[in-house]
């Protein structure tokens, strides 16, 4: 603040010549096209998609099909050619990669951030961070690729005999490994924002370094690392190209199997899902681009009523995240 | 940079040329091919510029020809999209065409879409030249063409066999009825195992694979099948657009099945089992065989289309594209052994020609 | 850093439990390397199908195992006993001959098959001149600044409408290598001249790095030219690969004497490779049935799985990177420094930077519904510079321009999007570039009287240059591996090289999608796939592996 202070006294005079004026517009337009991005996704989302929804598209006089808004949240069934947009067995596809992902990325990307921020020596970390950044790196349709050319048949041989061509598991595995840097890399971030004192005070009283990084250092980071597996999953929400390409096109809803516990049957998510094709959001608005049968274009007008659904979740999964992460450094800073 | 004067000239040219003056070359300078006679390389009649001024590098002309050949100097862009059927023909023919002794300056794309999605998305709105399909076009796929100031015209290019595959494992079924694909594949069937079927069949979970509702392959089936009046696909089934994918399905499990054009089928013959189908006016089981489609043996043979839109016909690359599709479309060895489909008769060919011939004047005219 | 602290503290502890506690660490060791591993094992299993090692001669594998890796090993360990980085000096500088002929062979792509040498000739002299017009304006001190600024507009407006042409229809032209040489060598070797000007804090070794830059690109491109490897190709590399290693040896020779010997390891693994192709061919031992091989990255893409290449996917890939750099770089950095330098703590300024890292986490399949709502739909006609809406009461025609850059699956509307995409992330590393520059610095600036943009440009900039390549670099990484937004936008399957920005975009992560839902064949799947997969990952980490030494250069320094 103090140095902000100085400067502003120091260039105040030459603050409103034309030269400066001119620069000073040219990179507040540079900063103003990133607000202009994003009006331009609201807007194309918003626009396409209300030609989709039945209430908006009336309201715009749009003619042809379109999709109730309660047909396409509340619908069980998602097929081109019987004009039935429901979403539901998208979203509970997308949800089976969400949990399969998370299930590896999670343990394994705080996993990573404690040895990261707590174990590892510098010259490690140097080894080690530059590698976990090519795990986001590898671009998502070689992953794709990898899923369904490698892992798939390994888990065939091994693990699951009926396992189906497409899955859920193998493309879960991939987006789950692709999403692991997100988790270690904020996460540590904010472990090692965790102050130095709390952790000599853990010593102080007698405890190990086991019980400093998982009784005092995770506890104290907790916000960050929440934060990180929010975006982490925002992440693996919105992956497309895995998905696509191992992940299947068959739009179905989570099958349920039930125990019997005595005089009811309690349902529960059938963990076989995992084994067969099953189609997330992301899945279905690719299959999307290379369909469409005659009469209006419903099927277009649908991939932005997909897109802003999928537009809405993962927007608000990033506020929440940027929202626990400020709190969290306001904590320490 | 797109409206270089530079550009209209091809890079083959720039070769020539800077390697015909070699004696310029060793004194560091060579003769500028742009300079002076640029201007007849520039096409004419070309409207897709969007007013900025530039001249265009679209349809070269044939009648500036060099002596050489009149193949060798169009240039220019040609997009395709539509029928996966009909894609791994058009593929073939476009590295035909654009190939060093033909015209290595086109530049031809080519978008696997579906027959339907290939026409409602890119060729009737006007995004793309030529739109092929494994059905004939719609009537409400002529209405928005028409819309939209666009005239398909229809040409045959060749005949498919639609062939039914099951995997290769599979010991107990060699042939299938019209009845029996229709209760594993309509919406009003309840099969889900393979003895539902047919009681002399395993008791196994039935695992289909299909294109989607944007093939004309679908359709094709929906029609001949189901009944254009019945009820429709069933919907469980692992529906894509890409034909590879449903080979690569039905390797994958052993109760399986799956069906496609035969041009996937003739490049995996060892890698997936095809099924004698019985049905229509067939005579008893008959195999999808090249030919069986052209004797009309085979109950799910049909035709294959491309349709260029009679406007961009007026593009001399474009037309020329047209041309050599409808004559390839006889050549034995690229529709049949490359490909895998019914190569066109020379009647059939010749009537395409001339239906081509009068759209080209019409378009040119 | 906050884990070495404690280490001290923590000796006379933890004995109790200490077993556990070593489980525990080696836990999640092994947790921080299964990803790692996953993946590693995974490329190990593409290179496996791409280049099929085990199908040649046991024979060749033994004759480069005697003259390339067994000398290879006994140099580094000798170096790796000497210190003195020695073997920091050899690694280095392998790295850099493995790296730049890659870069190298990007650049020649962009001259042999997208843009002719001459244009691009044309418009470098067409941009110099108004840059040579801004230098010599600036030294005028009696002009005003708005008579400067526009001087400086109409110089640029002209030079771009007339140069371009006019150098265009000259008679007699240089030939193609010598014009490239002018184009890219020129810059490169004043480039390398204020480097070594710089780092031997003298002028005159600056002029003399110059000259002898530029005669070493001329004498390649020379030879070049009179041999197979042709002249544009053997210009580029000179400039792009030839010129940095130079200045690299000439460093360590001359500066660091002790570490001269790191410079035997890259002469022993050339030497050892030369010897063993030598002696295999000699011999006649067969090498592997790669499928990835000179064939397969300069051919077109074909029906039949033999004859498939990559080389349009190569060019449209390097395409849209030029246009994503192009018009992501001025305008990402643009904003950083706005953020960073100019923004007070308003309230738009806190709505830009959240909106900033929302836009981080869009999918990207989004941006591309973006691209292909807005960009290839909205816009088909061209940008309306005189809308219908104003036109239309007035009774005139409304004007549109660039109708054929918009549309559907345009390199030009998929180099947007790419663009957009990568934005929030210039922008932020960028920032984080810019703030690490101390303030002192700059108030120091701000103190001998600069202003604000003077201190922009002459402290803060320069200072943040390698943190800010090195962000740009990794999204660049990104951008070229991605699928989703370009399939989005309407991308073909099939494509040939796109001659202009109107063309359909075509891409090395599209060619590799297109093989794997459309081709026929097995063998595309186990052989040209996994051969396009390494060609795209090898881009990848070249791009990567660059970011990474450049940043961990310029945190040392720091």
């Amino acid at each position: 603040m103090g140095a902000d202070n100085l400067t502003d006294t120091l260039t105040r005079q030459t603050e409103n010549s034309p030269r400066e004026l001119l620069v000073r517009t040219f990179f507040f337009v540079c900063a103003f096209v990133s607000i202009l991005t994003t009006a331009g996704i609201v807007f194309v989302l918003v626009s396409e998609a209300a030609t989709f929804f039945t209430g908006t598209a009336q309201f715009l006089g749009v003619t042809g099909e379109t999709v109730s808004l309660v047909d396409f949240l509340t619908g069980t069934t998602f097929s081109i050619a019987g004009d039935q947009f429901g979403v539901l067995p998208l979203l509970s596809g997308t949800l089976a990669i969400v949990i399969g992902s998370a299930v590896i990325a999670l343990p394994l990307g705080v996993a990573t951030a404690i040895y990261l921020s707590e174990y590892a020596s510098p010259r490690v970390r140097a080894y080690l961070k530059p590698a976990l950044e090519i795990l986001a790196g590898v671009p998502t349709v070689i992953y794709g690729f990898f899923a369904i050319e490698y892992i798939t048949p390994l888990l065939k041989q091994y693990l699951f005999p009926d396992i189906g061509f497409f899955n859920a598991l193998s493309a879960s595995i991939v987006v789950g490994i692709m999403i692991i840097p997100m988790v270690s890399s904020i996460s540590e971030d904010a472990m090692s924002a965790v102050p130095d004192e709390l952790r000599q005070a853990g010593y102080g009283m007698g405890a190990t370094k086991f019980d400093v990084s998982t009784g005092i250092v995770v506890p104290a980071a907790i916000s960050g690392i929440v934060s990180s597996f929010i975006l982490a999953i925002s992440r693996a929400i919105g992956e497309t190209m895995a998905v696509a390409i191992a992940a299947g096109a068959t739009p179905r809803l989570w099958t349920t199997g039930s125990v019997d516990a005595g005089p009811v049957s309690l349902p529960y998510p059938d963990p076989a899902y995992f084994l067969e094709s099953i189609q997330p959001m992301t899945g279905a608005m690719v299959q999307l681009l290379f369909s469409d049968i005659t009469g209006g274009g419903l099927a277009y007008r649908s991939l932005f009523g997909i897109g802003i659904t999928l537009f809405a979740i993962t927007l608000f999964m990033n506020i929440v995240s940027n929202w626990i992460a400020s709190r969290y450094q306001e904590a320490y800073d | 940079m797109a409206d270089n004067s530079s550009k209209r000239l091809s890079r083959r040219k720039f070769i020539a040329a800077s390697g015909t003056a070699g004696a310029l070359a060793l004194a560091g300078c060579t003769s500028n091919p742009n300079a002076g006679g640029g201007d007849d390389e520039r096409s004419d009649g070309d409207s897709t510029d969007g007013g900025d001024g530039g001249g265009s590098t679209e349809g070269g002309n044939s009648s500036t020809g060099d002596g050489n050949s009149e193949y060798q100097n169009l240039s220019g862009e040609i997009n395709v999209a539509g029928s996966s059927t009909v894609y791994p023909l058009a593929q073939a023919l476009q590295e035909q065409f654009t190939s060093e002794e033909m015209h290595p300056d086109v530049n031809i794309t080519l978008q696997s879409t579906g027959s339907g999605g290939g026409f409602q998305n890119y060729f009737c709105v006007g995004d793309t030249d030529f739109n092929n399909a494994s059905r004939p076009i719609k009537e409400e796929e002529q209405a928005l063409c028409q819309d939209n100031g666009v005239n398909p015209v229809e040409l045959k290019v060749a005949t498919d066999a639609l062939t039914v595959v099951v995997n290769n494992e599979n010991d107990f079924v060699d042939e299938i009825t019209f009845e029996q694909l229709y209760q594993i594949w309509s919406a009003d069937s309840d099969a889900s195992t393979w003895s539902d079927v047919n009681s002399e069949w395993p008791d196994e979970k039935l695992q289909l694979f299909g294109p989607t509702e944007a093939s004309g392959t679908y359709d094709y089936f929906l029609e001949t099948v189901i009944g254009e009046e019945g009820p429709g696909m069933r919907t469980d089934y692992q529906a894509t657009e890409n034909d590879r994918t449903i080979v690569q399905g039905v390797q994958g499990s052993q109760y399986a099945m799956g069906f496609f054009g035969f041009a996937y089928y003739s490049n995996n013959t060892d890698a997936v089992k095809a099924l004698s189908v019985e049905g229509g006016d067939s005579d008893g089981a008959v195999a999808p065989k090249l030919e069986t489609a052209k004797s009309g043996a085979y109950p799910l043979a049909r035709p294959l289309f491309t349709y260029p839109a009679r406007e961009s016909l007026a593009e001399e690359h474009v037309a020329a594209f047209a041309k050599f599709f409808v004559e390839q479309s006889t050549n034995e060895d690229i529709v049949a052994n490359q490909v895998g489909y019914v190569p066109n008769s020379q009647e059939e060919a010749d009537e395409m020609m001339s239906t081509l011939e009068s759209a080209i004047q019409e378009a040119q005219g | 850093m906050a884990a070495d602290s404690p280490s001290t503290v923590r000796d006379g502890f933890g004995t109790v439990s200490r077993t556990a506690g070593v489980v525990f660490r080696y836990a999640l060791l092994a947790a921080t390397l299964l990803g790692i591993l996953a993946v590693g094992i995974l490329f190990v299993y593409v290179a496996n199908d791409a280049i099929q090692p085990f199908t040649a001669d046991p024979g060749w594998h033994l004759t480069f195992f005697l003259t390339l890796v067994v000398p290879t090993l006994a140099v580094g360990y000798s170096l790796s006993g000497r210190g003195e980085g020695s073997l920091r000096v050899g690694l280095e500088s392998l790295g850099l001959l493995a790296v730049m002929p890659l870069f190298a062979g990007g650049v020649a792509v962009l001259f042999l098959s997208i843009l002719p040498a001459l244009v691009v000739f044309s418009f470098a002299v067409a941009l110099a001149i108004p840059l040579a017009a801004i230098v010599a304006l600036q030294r005028t001190r009696q002009v005003g600044f708005v008579a400067k600024l526009v001087a400086a507009a109409v110089v640029t407006v002209a030079s771009l409408l007339f140069v371009p042409n006019f150098i265009q229809n000259v008679p007699v032209i240089p030939v193609e290598w010598l014009l490239v040489a002018l184009t890219i060598g020129a810059p490169t070797a004043a480039i390398a001249g204020a480097y070594a000007a710089a780092s031997w804090n003298d002028r005159r070794v600056g002029r003399i790095a110059a000259l002898a830059a530029l005669g070493g690109v001329l004498v390649g491109g020379l030879v070049g030219s009179l041999t197979g490897v042709g002249g544009i190709a053997a210009t580029v590399l000179a400039t792009v690969a030839g010129v940095p290693v130079g200045l690299y040896v000439a460093t360590v020779v001359d500066q660091h004497p002790t570490r001269r010997e790191g410079l035997l390891l890259p002469l022993v693994v050339l030497g050892g490779m030369l010897l063993g192709a030598f002696l295999v061919r000699t011999v006649g031992f067969a090498g592997p049935a790669s499928w990835l091989d000179w064939a397969f990255v300069t051919s077109d893409n074909s029906f039949s799985a033999e004859s498939a290449g990559i080389y349009p996917a190569l060019a449209g890939s390097i395409m849209l990177m030029l246009i994503v750099s192009l018009a992501s770089f001025p305008i990402g950095i643009g904003a950083a420094v706005y953020l960073e330098e100019y923004a007070g703590n308003s309230r738009l300024t806190r709505l830009i930077e959240v909106n900033i890292a929302n836009l981080a986490g869009v999918p990207s399949v989004v941006y591309g519904l973006l691209g292909l709502g807005l960009l290839a739909r909205m816009l088909e006609d061209g940008l309306p510079v005189f809308p219908a809406v104003v036109a239309d009461p007035l009774g005139l025609e409304p004007i549109r321009v660039g109708g054929d850059l918009f549309g559907i699956g345009t390199v030009f509307v998929g180099g947007l999007t790419l663009s957009l995409l990568i934005l929030p992330i210039v922008i932020i590393s960028s920032q984080e570039a810019i703030r690490s520059v101390p303030p002192s610095q700059r108030q120091a600036s701000y103190g001998m009287g600069a202003t604000r943009w003077q201190t922009v440009k002459n402290v803060v900039l320069p200072k943040a240059f390698p943190g800010i390549l090195t962000g740009t670099i990794l999204a660049l990484g990104r951008a070229i591996g991605e699928t989703a937004p370009l399939l989005v936008i309407g991308a073909p399957n099939e494509f040939g090289i796109p001659q202009e920005l109107s063309s359909r975009v075509g891409a090395m992560p599209l060619q590799i999608y297109a093989w794997a839902t459309t081709s026929g064949t097995e063998e595309f799947y186990t052989k040209v796939i996994p051969a396009g997969v390494v060609v795209l990952l090898v881009a990848m980490l070249a791009m990567n592996s660059v970011a990474i030494v450049l940043r961990n250069r310029y945190r040392q320094r720091n």
